[in-house]
């Protein structure tokens, strides 16, 4: 089919065609957004990270390393109804360093003006606006909160996904469908990693736009190719054997969520609820949620937001044989996290491509909240944190 | 308790926008388009990317004013009520997550008035004075 595509892309064009495909926007583009982030926390019990896909995060020195980034894209556009884009980000990732990957890739057929289909590299959609999290200038907050997209790990798939948009009432409704594979990895401390090479991501959202509000529920299935290290991490070769329930290969995780989005400029209001069941015990399932409210005043957008996170501690269904059983609880309680953040910020618009935002962010959770951080000190850590965020975003 | 004339002030602020007339702004489309009226939402569907099929099946091909062209801010205030740098920071979005296209932008009013006449999806903001027997009002933008 895409060899098709592209014969029909390259076929000759008439004087009015052309005018057509000037119009949409066709040949060649170049775009890029990028953030310089500066950040610092009050505390070196624990370091805060953006996203568990940072090994290492924050800690009491400023440091430019979480909210840092560049992203570069390539567009071409056949026609009206092909185009093809590659994108390549170079951020702090589970490799420790900036190394720059391949973020999207995809071709994007578009039938009529209400579809679309895309093969390729496609970034993940778990939640609404997870797809642009990394795009400073398109968010208002310094980065989206830690304590809702803090777990979302898997940034981008290799597969397919196509939506379809249409009327109904006054307003619109949008639905969209997406599978993949994952080509990820995630640094799980102690020099290890989880390959999550293989694993199985497919889901789907509906929204509903009418007037200034955008409403979505949404749901993403993992289903994991291959489990952490567990049995390295606790030092017994045969701990998923005797602890069945902690073996995460073949199990699925199921991701729920709803996003409210309320615009009416110059007040904006954003409401997401979401919720993780995990298909192992060796993590614990997780509720959070945020609300974000925000009013413009000239170019100066001041916000004031809340996020909380709580997770479960897993239930095991028969009682694993000595030392086994503890080390399952171990394991399984190194995922817990209980805890809530309100921050209070503002994003000072310079340019029509250019921004800087401030933002402080008081974090309060139990001594066991330690699934969000890297590095905590146990005694030591109590849970309370205070980060520090200056940010400058741009797009060109 | 917040005193009455606060509540009048905030009232007047987020209302302004659209109390104040704006003189002669309005949206056009090719005559050959099909299209005789286009509602508030059916525009903001077009120009923010969400909904680009017109009423007669044609796809709509929105075009924009060049950046130093009053009627661009001027159009997006009355629209949305979002100044061009939201209204970058809204493409941003779209762009690199791969979804729908900003609309054409255009170097100069004369390529608007070009692309209007010869493209039948096209749809532009002109002032009412720019529009001769070639386009189609569709929206009308002052009180």
């Amino acid at each position: 089919m895409t060899l098709a595509l592209a014969m029909a892309a390259v076929s000759p064009a008439g004087a009015a065609e052309q005018m057509k495909q000037e119009a949409a926007g066709n040949g060649f583009s170049l775009h890029g957004f990028g953030t310089l982030g500066l950040a610092r926390t009050d505390d070196d019990d624990a370091q805060f990270v953006r996203d568990l896909s940072q090994p290492y995060g924050l800690t009491s020195r400023w440091s430019a390393k979480v909210d840092s980034m560049i992203g570069l894209q390539a567009g071409y556009q056949f026609n009206d109804k092909l185009e093809a884009v590659l994108q390549a980000v170079s951020r702090y990732h589970s490799e420790g360093n900036f190394a720059p990957e391949v973020s999207w890739a995809f071709l994007r057929y578009d039938p009529d003006p209400t579809a679309s289909l895309r093969i390729g590299r496609l970034g993940t959609e778990f939640y609404m606006l997870a797809d642009s999290r990394l795009v400073g200038y398109a968010n208002l907050t310094v980065r989206p909160p830690p304590d809702y997209f803090g777990p979302l790990v898997l940034s981008y798939v290799d597969g397919i996904d196509g939506a379809k948009s249409i009327p109904l009432g006054n307003g619109l409704l949008r639905g969209k469908l997406f599978a993949g594979i994952s080509p990820e990895k995630m640094y799980l401390g102690s020099g290890l990693y989880w390959d999550m090479s293989g694993s199985l991501v497919a889901g789907g959202h509906l929204d509903y736009l009418t007037g200034p509000w955008q409403i979505r529920i949404g749901q993403t299935r993992v289903r994991f190719d291959k489990g952490p290290p567990i049995n390295e991490f606790a030092g017994l070769p045969d701990f998923t054997d005797q602890v069945p329930e902690m073996e995460v290969a073949g199990k699925w995780t199921t991701y729920d969520s709803l996003g409210l989005v309320y615009d009416n400029s110059p007040f904006q209001l954003q409401l997401m609820l979401s919720r993780i069941d995990q298909g192992s015990a060796a993590f614990e399932d997780s509720r959070a949620g945020y609300v974000i409210a925000s009013y413009r005043t000239g170019n100066v957008t001041p916000f004031i937001g809340y996020s909380r996170t709580k997770s479960e501690a897993a239930r095991f269904t028969s009682t694993p044989p000595f030392p086994y059983g503890a080390y399952a609880t171990a394991l399984s309680e190194s995922t817990h996290a209980d805890q809530h953040t309100w921050f209070l910020g503002a994003r000072w618009d310079l340019r029509k491509d250019l921004d800087l935002k401030a933002q402080v962010d008081w974090i309060n959770g139990s001594p066991n909240s330690v699934f969000p951080y890297r590095e905590e000190k146990i005694p030591g850590w109590d849970g309370d944190m205070t980060v520090f965020s200056l940010a400058l975003d741009f797009v060109f | 308790m917040v005193p009455r004339s606060c509540l009048l002030l905030l009232a007047a602020l987020v209302l302004s926008p659209w109390a104040q007339a704006s003189p002669g702004l309005v949206l056009v489309v090719n005559a050959r388009s099909g299209v005789d009226r286009l509602t508030l939402d059916d525009a903001v569907n077009i120009f923010m990317g969400r909904y680009r099929q017109l009423s007669s099946g044609m796809a709509a091909l929105p075009i924009d004013q060049p950046d130093n062209q009053p009627e661009k801010a001027r159009f997006y205030r009355l629209l949305v009520n979002k100044d061009l740098a939201e209204i970058n920071a809204y493409w941003a979005r779209l762009i690199f997550s791969g979804k729908t296209s900003p609309p054409h932008q255009a170097k100069s009013t004369a390529e608007v008035l070009d692309l209007l006449a010869r493209q039948p999806g096209a749809i532009a903001y002109l002032e009412r004075s720019q529009v001769d027997s070639r386009f189609r009002i569709v929206l009308e933008f002052e009180r």
